[in-house]
């Protein structure tokens, strides 16, 4: 009897230590900030055998009451590192999956960075997300955080997307990626790119690897000639979709002076700055490799009428039939004043820009009269770019646009050529 | 001053509890049935076995008391009884959670579902599913979808 106890007592120390060093080891992986890999544990298959593993009673709690306690992890997890808790949460198994999709808000709504898709959410209306990027010039490539700058938000920046510029013979792409080390065009981790079109480095086109439309497009069409991957033929370049163009001039009157700067956004509609205007927002990847009938955009007319091609393609007249007249959204950089005093061209960062470059822009709506969108959006900052030291820009987005798209955006500044700087 | 009421709560497994009205009408699900009509005496309450029916009035004895206190130091002391309330084993913890939601008692439901959400903070995915018995039932394809943005997050 006295032997069994020690005996059941040594295991429960032995237990007791092995959950210490469990412990230990969650910490320092939940203390690591980001800069070295960690895959967690559910990259390593497990073999499924479900009459091995008896559920607890949690698996069957109602959906009700599990949605009560994730909106509780979601409200209390707010910013990065901690928020990874939530896609913990979403990671679970699938019903636990669908609640913590239903619990946690777009970016749109709440502001806050949760999914990978929310990087293609539209940002929130009110308040700026605040981001900056590292230039790491040797390797070519471009990183965004979610943070005020390196200093302000050591430990809580987060790595929201990479960017590496690819030089080929004729083009020069920006390939973006969820991950950091991985621009492959081919696998999952690939977001989008923005391709330099001409030579001269003026003109530049963002392409999306989804199609930009919203779930009830997607289901639609999913229902409307569902297109199975496997039959897609391989010469069809899919996650390849035009959703943006972006022009720079030369100023010619002053060879000094700053360059302008034209957006023209076919996957946001001018409607959605309007009042009580929306804009589509993907809640979800989808899985379907489809055929882009989009194909690249025309460059930006001075008249914002009648942006978008005339085609006949399915895609197209679903685009147009849900969201009626489709005026593509153009943004225009704001034109700098003079500063007498300061021989410069000034523009109000509000703080968030510190050192001057040619790259540095503000970007607001182009709008006519006839658009009808009220005079407060008219002078509304929708990005903001600028450098607050060697290798380091901030970047600020609103409402409608997307982190990926403003990332694009600000990518261009460092695609353009020296010849008009 | 006014006599105290008292009622007889009935659990599933038939045991019985008196108490006084004004800790049973924490519930809403009882309030409502006796502003009803409608309890019958004793009041039966299906869902909830006697061991946690007695943590259930337990609690809500500890909140009717409180609120009768005139010293506001005492919301200190009553967050401090409320940890100490909810340092049960899952299973009854579980069981809690669904009674409080069952009688409606917004306060004890917001207690449990926040003991819950605490012990599912800091841990990974792996470790979730171990701390309750979840099994992994996602698709290749879901699975590979999970597997993407949990090398995002943790990048």
């Amino acid at each position: 009897m006295h032997i069994k106890s020690i005996v059941h007592e040594l295991r429960e120390i032995r237990d007791r230590i092995k959950d210490i060093a469990g412990r230990k080891l969650e910490r320092r992986h939940v203390h690591r900030q980001g800069r070295s890999h960690i895959v967690p544990e559910t990259t390593v298959p497990t073999p499924s055998c479900p009459e091995a593993v008896q559920q607890g009673p949690w698996a069957n709690l109602p959906p009700e009451l599990l949605l009560h306690i994730i909106k509780r992890v979601e409200a209390s997890q707010i910013s990065w590192p901690s928020r990874r808790d939530i896609v913990a949460c979403a990671s679970i198994c699938r019903s636990w999956r669908e609640v913590t999709k239903e619990a946690v808000k777009t970016a749109e709504q709440c502001g806050r960075l949760t999914f990978p898709i929310s990087l293609k959410q539209r940002g929130p209306r009110d308040f700026p997300i605040q981001c900056f990027i590292r230039r790491d010039t040797a390797n070519s490539t471009f990183f965004l955080y979610l943070g005020l700058s390196p200093d302000l938000s050591e430990g809580t920046s987060k790595l929201l997307l990479a960017a590496r510029k690819i030089r080929r013979a004729l083009s020069t792409d920006f390939v973006i990626s969820f991950i950091a080390d991985d621009f492959s065009q081919a696998g999952t981790s690939y977001v989008g790119k923005l391709s330099r079109s001409n030579f001269i480095g003026t003109k530049f086109t963002v392409y999306d690897s989804q199609p930009p439309w919203d779930a009830a497009i997607q289901s639609n069409h999913k229902s409307h000639g569902r297109q199975n991957p496997k039959q897609v033929p391989p010469s069809v370049p899919s996650g390849k979709f035009s959703v943006a163009t972006i022009s720079y001039e030369l100023n010619v009157l002053r060879s000094k002076g700053p360059r302008r700067m034209h957006c023209n956004i076919r996957s946001n509609p001018t409607s959605a700055i309007q009042e009580g205007g929306t804009a589509p927002t993907p809640t979800e990847f989808s899985r379907i490799s489809v055929e882009p009938y989009l194909s690249p955009l025309p460059l930006p007319a001075s008249n914002g009428k009648k942006q978008l091609n005339e085609h006949s393609s399915t895609s197209c007249k679903l685009l147009k039939s849900t969201h009626g007249a489709w005026d593509p959204l153009v943004l225009r950089n704001k034109t700098p004043r003079w500063h007498e005093q300061l021989q410069c061209w000034c523009l109000n960062f509000r703080g968030r820009v510190t050192m001057a470059s040619v790259k540095n822009f503000q970007l607001v709506a182009a709008l006519e009269p006839y658009q009808n969108i009220p005079t407060t959006e008219h002078d509304n900052v929708i990005l903001q770019f600028g450098k607050i030291g060697k290798d380091i820009f901030t970047m600020d987005y609103l409402y409608p646009l997307s982190a990926f798209q403003a990332f694009a955006i600000s990518l261009s500044s460092f695609g353009t050529k020296p010849a008009c700087e | 001053m006014a006599t105290s009421r008292k009622v007889t709560l009935l659990s599933s497994d038939g045991e019985s509890f008196e108490v006084e009205q004004s800790v049973a009408v924490e519930s809403i699900t009882i309030k409502d049935s006796i502003e009803e009509g409608s309890a019958g005496n004793p009041i039966p309450v299906p869902k909830v076995n006697s061991k946690i029916l007695a943590k259930v009035i337990e609690y809500c004895k500890k909140h009717v008391e409180s609120a009768k206190a005139e010293d506001r130091v005492d919301d200190e002391d009553l967050v401090a009884w409320d940890a100490d309330f909810v340092k049960v084993d899952q299973a009854t913890l579980f069981d809690l959670i669904r009674a409080a939601n069952f009688l409606n008692i917004k306060s004890l439901l917001d207690l449990t579902c926040q003991t819950v959400a605490d012990m599912i903070k800091g841990k990974t995915p792996e470790e979730k599913r171990k701390t309750f018995t979840i099994r992994n039932d996602f698709t290749p394809e879901e699975e590979e979808e999970v597997r993407r943005e949990n090398q995002w997050a943790f990048e």
